[in-house]
């Protein structure tokens, strides 16, 4: 900022008053007319991406590279203005193109010449798009430093050098003494038999072999069934993370059947294809993961139609949060009347690029939420008449899911 | 004395290492015949049918599920859902607030918390999704946006529009009612 005064002070010096102005002047023109200027990148992100890719493929209409060439500036404008005008007044190209795309009507759009002229100088020299291709940014993490075993092990073997290089320097010392020497193993063995010769360090000693090898018996026997952390690699890397998270997308979209069934749904392939008829690159992936939705179900991306006679074949994903059959569950009764979120249960899924089971799904889980989460009973129509019930019965105590029954054997063993 | 505090360790170590799974691996079950039992789960598969989800059978219809929307999914069959069709849910606060609801649920992400078009979904080809108060760019019907009738939105919604894809499986048609009702009464008239 600082250096422009000075420039413009410098030239009121140099130059006339009069030149000063028209210089000015003209300077005011030029920013006032650019930021007038119809931007036709912006136009053509607002109104034309729903349906048009450039250099990308077709879409729900053509491809749009090189179109100021294959058609006339006239010709587009009218189309742009009003398709089915066109097609009405017996064009033979746009007939053409209503027929091959479907019948689908493109939306009339009014621009103002300026408008018009600014896109259509787009369309004529659009940005080179960039290509995504799975990269660095999208590649997991690998380098955070060296994990906590490395390290030990590292200490491990600078301690080990140490007893050697203390040693040697022993042994040197009393052999020019000239006293006996001993080799490491020597001492260990000799101060170990020494240790174990008294019998209460011998009792102590199996006293601790045993208590560890019971606490890890003790562990793997209450490990056994408890799948925690289970993270599993999935048939396709979908990422929640980009889906739910990146986008917000809500969980209801896809696990349609959480708010009203037993189960929440895994997605069928038609409403990834909501979608993914679309969006056929993915931005960490690009097209490997999402191509295998188009293997199963027969989508050809490039002409953007779905293959006829096409043998589709199921994507086996794999089941992480898995309950034994000896125990019920039911989503819609903590979704829709408990009012859970997914998260209490499932943990941050909208930061997980590949999910694991985040908790225990075990019995003493189910209860321990069971005897603390208190019930919402306001405003659910689910609960009004006990409400009042149950209001009555525990005037002034916190009304908990254990205290409707939610601890009762039957209620999810049966 | 010694055997049987050899057979223990074994036995403990056996237990020890067969307990570590790995992230990859859900480890060990007590009893996996009581875990899995003989009955079909949703998602598996049989030897008769192969998958366990199937479709229901061709022309029949779920009890409480016969369509008032019969219209096809062409131009014809959307102009003419503009035309005709009537929005059978009653316009009162607990549909609304349910359409509101909804909307957040299966709209919002790509339309926007008021119907701009501005969701959340940043990829580019949903970045030219259309103003629910719209009024100066004539759509499909030859009307703007904030003037589609309630047979149009109903008909976007069963069978798709453009770049957005059909959503009739996950939302069923007392819902995608209450989503129109939720939009005609409260999104188009946002501009107004």
């Amino acid at each position: 900022m600082q250096p422009k005064i000075e420039d413009i002070f410098n030239m009121i010096r140099i130059n006339n008053f009069k030149s000063c102005i028209l210089l000015l002047a003209v300077v005011f023109t030029f920013s006032f007319q650019t930021s007038a200027q119809p931007d036709g990148a912006q136009i053509y992100k607002a109104n034309c991406t729903a349906c048009h890719m450039i250099g990308g493929g077709r879409l729900v209409g053509p491809d749009l590279q090189g179109i100021t060439e294959k058609r006339t500036k006239d010709w587009l404008k009218k189309w742009i203005n009003s398709s089915s005008e066109l097609i009405a007044s017996g064009d033979a190209d746009a007939i053409a193109i209503f027929e091959e795309y479907n019948k689908s009507v493109m939306t009339d759009f009014y621009f103002s010449d300026e408008d018009m002229a600014a896109l259509l100088v787009y369309l004529e020299n659009p940005p080179v798009e960039e290509v995504q291709v799975a990269s660095a940014a999208g590649a997991t993490e690998h380098d955070k430093g060296m994990s906590g075993s490395t390290q030990m092990m590292i200490v491990a073997l600078v301690l080990l050098t140490l007893v050697f290089i203390l040693t040697s320097v022993k042994n040197s010392l009393k052999e020019s003494l000239g006293q006996e020497t001993e080799t490491v193993p020597e001492t260990l063995k000799n101060q170990t038999e020494l240790f174990l010769a008294n019998n209460i360090n011998k009792l102590f000693v199996g006293l601790f072999i045993m208590i560890v090898v019971l606490k890890f018996a003790f562990d793997a026997m209450m490990g056994v069934g408890v799948t925690t952390n289970y993270q599993p690699v999935q048939p396709i890397a979908f990422s929640h993370k980009i889906h739910a998270g990146d986008n917000s997308i809500d969980c209801n979209y896809c696990h349609t059947s959480a708010r009203t069934s037993k189960h929440s749904a895994i997605p069928s392939a038609n409403i990834c294809m909501n979608c993914h008829a679309s969006i056929v690159s993915g931005t960490t992936t690009g097209t490997t993961e999402i191509q295998k939705i188009y293997d199963a179900i027969g989508y050809d991306p490039e002409t953007r139609t779905y293959i006829e006679g096409y043998e589709q074949k199921p994507i086996e994903w794999v089941k992480i949060h898995n309950l034994p059959d000896l125990a019920y569950f039911n989503h819609s009764q903590h979704v829709t009347v408990g009012q859970l979120e997914c998260q209490e249960c499932h943990g941050a899924i909208e930061e997980m690029d590949v999910v694991k089971q985040e908790s225990e799904l075990t019995m003493g889980w189910c209860i321990e939420c069971h005897r603390e989460t208190e019930v919402k009973m306001e405003g659910n129509d689910y609960y009004t008449q006990m409400h009042e019930k149950m209001k009555e019965k525990y005037a002034g105590e916190k009304i908990t899911v254990d205290k409707m029954g939610g601890l009762e054997c039957g209620k999810c063993h049966y | 004395m010694n055997k049987l505090l050899l057979k223990l360790a074994f036995i403990s170590g056996v237990i020890f290492l067969s307990s570590c799974g790995g992230d990859s691996d859900p480890g060990y079950e007590f009893m996996p015949n009581m875990y899995r039992s003989p009955s079909l789960e949703t998602y598996g598969e049989n030897t008769i049918t192969g998958l366990n989800a199937l479709q229901p059978v061709e022309g029949t219809v779920a009890r409480g599920h016969l369509s008032t929307f019969n219209y096809d999914g062409t131009l014809e069959g959307y102009l003419a859902a503009g035309n005709t069709a009537v929005n059978p849910i009653e316009n009162n606060e607990k549909n609304l607030a349910d359409g509101k609801a909804l909307y957040g649920m299966f709209c919002e992400h790509c339309h926007g918390a008021t119907g701009a078009g501005d969701g959340t979904i940043n990829h580019a080809i949903y970045s030219a999704v259309p103003h629910y108060n719209d009024e100066k760019l004539n759509r499909r019907p030859g009307v703007p946006m904030n003037e589609l009738e309630a047979g149009h939105i109903f008909h976007a919604i069963t069978y798709g529009l453009n770049a957005m894809g059909p959503h009739a499986t996950q939302i069923n048609e007392d819902e995608r009612w209450k989503i129109t009702l939720y939009v005609q009464e409260e999104l188009q008239n946002l501009g107004k």
